[in-house]
């Protein structure tokens, strides 16, 4: 709890209302949520440090609180394997943030093992001003972008409450397993869906969060969250 | 003791407004108390008169000396914080101030100061903005809508004015019985959550319509909805459903939570029955008020039309209500009466030549039949019936059927069906025009029957973790 409230006071102190990315991270590590292994290089060494203990194949993203689209400017890098391209990856960040977004702040560069492939989803939440924490739980890529197929619950949450936003959404029969693919592993899916609702309930600086994607293995192989966003309240 | 009994069964009423002009606020508020029938102290206080409809007339609510629970405030806005305190000092419980001229057209500063000074005196306020409240069991309106509020178990919150003031007269037209009617207006202290609170305990009271705009404590409200659902049913109209999610947001969750889907889910959540409109309201709440629970989901429909049956199973697919085979020794007594080709299976088509002692003995027979939940009964007006005299066989039926029964009835024609819907209306027997309301409003009971398991599971599962 300590660490939580030092990772929000320090975001306050630099007047920074979205968090970086290895600190959203260490927010679900704290409440209990399964993130892709990562840590932050701030040397090219602790890159290759990091990388030989999460194991390959790596992610490197630039974490900077000036930079919000990392790609766009190459701050971003998939499918390091081995500790050579790590070293180069690291260099080309570093040299394609310099003289693409030039003057950025950096802090370092977060080395992530990169989670194998499978069904994407998302899992959200908010602080409305009317109903408070709120969570929000939705199959990931086209179903919520296009089909907004998504269903919400206000906290506190039962777990029956977890269970029917679960099965609220249309798609819930591509977690149950469709056309040769597996069923998922539900079980981690509420379990990510009641840490988050405790974590937003009990930390009142937070404003919005995004667990997109969380990436969700068939039964019984859990499931990773990928990318954490976590923006605090102005 | 629930912090609101004292407004609803006050031992005497103030009416600070009180005038002898019929076209006042005061005076109609005023003569609705005296002619509804209340039988507390009822006091007018103008201090300009010394007498208002006969009633003697006091300057002020101090210089009452019986004892007054409720202070009705009919007096214009920069008058009102007088009155708080004029009756705050000698101990009025609850102020019910139909003044408007706060929040709602921005006056906010002197909104906050009459709940502040209310408070001082612990005394609760009611609006401000607002046509006022009944509570038939004390015989008690004290609105200047209209007068004759037939007595029943359908509590009313409203938060519009003039709708709600309109839709009173509604449930008049509509045969529906009501316990109570809350104007909320500003909502400025006593809010939906409170009254549901109240209405929760309240013995008089079975089912509940709120018309919302909107609640300010939205945890507190699915909270509270979700106890006072276990007991009685709660339908919202739930006014601006089709507002855009308008969040500035700078997460993707925030932009897909919009306002309205967010109303949506903390119903859903607290097993609220949500209706889209007023006709859907009043419609479910005839047969929630007037029906027994359902204590299962089988449905028998029973028709003389094969188009109204069709028209009323697909409605209640819409609702997730799947029609089954009726119990074989239901469909060998009606075999008995129906011509061969009749089609027996469900919905159970009496065909066109049911004469009205056809539907006499089927309804009869379902309802009695212990493995149906709830009839579903079509008419369509043929040349061969009147549909009184289906509807006077079909409440026939019902009354000596010995058991009690979910029913929901449409009676399908032109100014005879409409006849024959208000013979069963007074009766209490919910009907309808067509197949798809009479359907939909059965339906809403299912569903409600199933929000109700649902929260008993869930209440179930966090006291055994406690």
């Amino acid at each position: 709890m300590a660490e939580s409230k030092q990772i929000l006071e320090r975001a306050k102190s630099e007047g920074r209302l979205k968090l970086l990315e290895h600190e959203s991270l260490k927010l679900c590590e704290i409440y209990g949520l399964p993130v892709a292994r990562y840590g932050l290089a701030t040397s090219e060494e602790e890159a290759v440090a990091l990388a030989s203990d999460i194991g390959f194949p790596v992610v490197l993203k630039v974490v900077s609180p000036d930079i919000s689209h990392k790609s766009d400017v190459g701050g971003v890098i998939l499918g390091v394997k081995s500790l050579e391209e790590v070293r180069k990856a690291y260099s080309t960040i570093m040299s394609n943030v310099s003289t693409r977004s030039p003057g950025s702040r950096v802090n370092g560069v977060l080395v992530q093992s990169m989670a194998q492939q499978d069904l994407e989803v998302i899992v959200g939440g908010i602080r409305d001003k009317v109903f408070g924490p709120v969570v929000m739980f939705g199959l990931g890529g086209v179903f919520v972008e296009v089909l907004k197929d998504v269903s919400f619950r206000v906290a506190p949450l039962t777990e029956a409450d977890v269970d029917d936003m679960i099965r609220e959404i249309k798609g819930y029969k591509v977690l149950e397993g469709f056309r040769g693919s597996p069923p998922r592993d539900i079980e981690s899916l509420k379990k990510i869906i009641m840490g988050l609702a405790t974590m937003i309930s009990e930390l009142s600086e937070i404003e919005a969060v995004d667990l997109n994607p969380v990436i969700l293995y068939p039964r019984g192989r859990g499931a990773l969250i990928v990318d954490a966003r976590i923006i605090l309240g102005g | 003791m629930n912090p609101l009994k004292d407004l609803f069964n006050p031992r005497g009423v103030a009416v600070v407004g009180a005038s002898k002009d019929p076209t006042k606020i005061g005076h109609l508020i005023l003569k609705n108390i005296v002619e509804y029938g209340y039988k507390g102290g009822i006091y007018p206080v103008n201090p300009t008169v010394s007498e208002v409809m006969g009633l003697k007339s006091y300057p002020a609510v101090s210089t009452i000396s019986d004892k007054v629970d409720v202070v009705v405030v009919s007096v214009p806005n920069v008058k009102v914080l007088d009155v708080i305190d004029d009756s705050g000092k000698t101990g009025v419980k609850h102020a019910v101030v139909i003044a408007s001229g706060f929040k709602e057209v921005g006056n906010v500063e002197l909104e906050n100061e009459l709940v502040r000074r209310a408070r001082r005196y612990g005394m609760r306020v009611l609006g401000p903005n607002i046509f006022g409240y009944v509570y038939t069991p004390g015989r008690l309106n004290a609105t200047f809508g209209p007068r004759d509020v037939i007595p029943g178990n359908v509590a009313f919150i409203t938060q519009s004015g003039a709708l709600g003031i309109a839709l009173m007269g509604s449930t008049i037209l509509e045969g529906i019985g009501i316990s109570a009617i809350v104007s909320v207006g500003n909502k400025s202290d006593i809010d939906d959550a409170d009254l549901l609170e109240f209405f929760d305990e309240d013995p008089n009271t079975s089912v509940v319509l709120i018309y919302m705009e909107g609640v300010s404590d939205g945890k507190r409200f699915v909270n509270i909805a979700s106890k006072i659902s276990m007991r009685k049913p709660v339908v919202v109209i739930k006014s601006g459903r089709t507002e855009a999610g308008a969040r500035a947001a700078a997460s993707h969750t925030g932009s897909l939570a919009g306002n309205v889907l967010l109303y949506e889910t903390a119903f859903k959540q607290s097993g609220v029955l949500s209706a889209k409109s007023v006709e859907e309201a009043f419609d479910f709440v005839k047969t929630l008020s007037w029906n027994p629970l359902p204590s299962g989901e089988k449905v028998v429909v029973i028709t003389n039309g094969g188009g109204a049956g069709v028209q009323a199973s697909d409605t209640l697919a819409d609702d997730g209500i799947y029609l089954e085979k009726p119990p074989q020794d239901f469909v060998e007594e009606v075999k008995k009466m129906v011509p061969p080709f009749a089609s027996l299976a469900n919905p159970v088509d009496l065909t066109g030549m049911a004469p009205e002692d056809w539907y006499y003995r089927s309804v009869k027979l379902a309802v009695r039949n212990p493995e149906i939940d709830a009839v579903l009964i079509l008419y369509c007006h043929t040349a061969l019936t009147s549909p009184v005299g289906v509807a006077k066989a079909v409440s026939k039926a019902l009354e000596e059927a010995g058991v009690s029964k979910p029913v929901s009835v449409a009676l399908i024609g032109g100014i005879e069906a409409y006849e024959a819907i208000k013979y069963l209306t007074n009766l209490r027997i919910p009907a309808y025009p067509t197949p798809e309301r009479a359907a939909h409003a059965l339906a809403a009971q299912l569903k409600y029957r199933k929000h109700r398991e649902y929260l008993m599971k869930k209440e179930h599962i966090v006291n055994n973790k406690a």
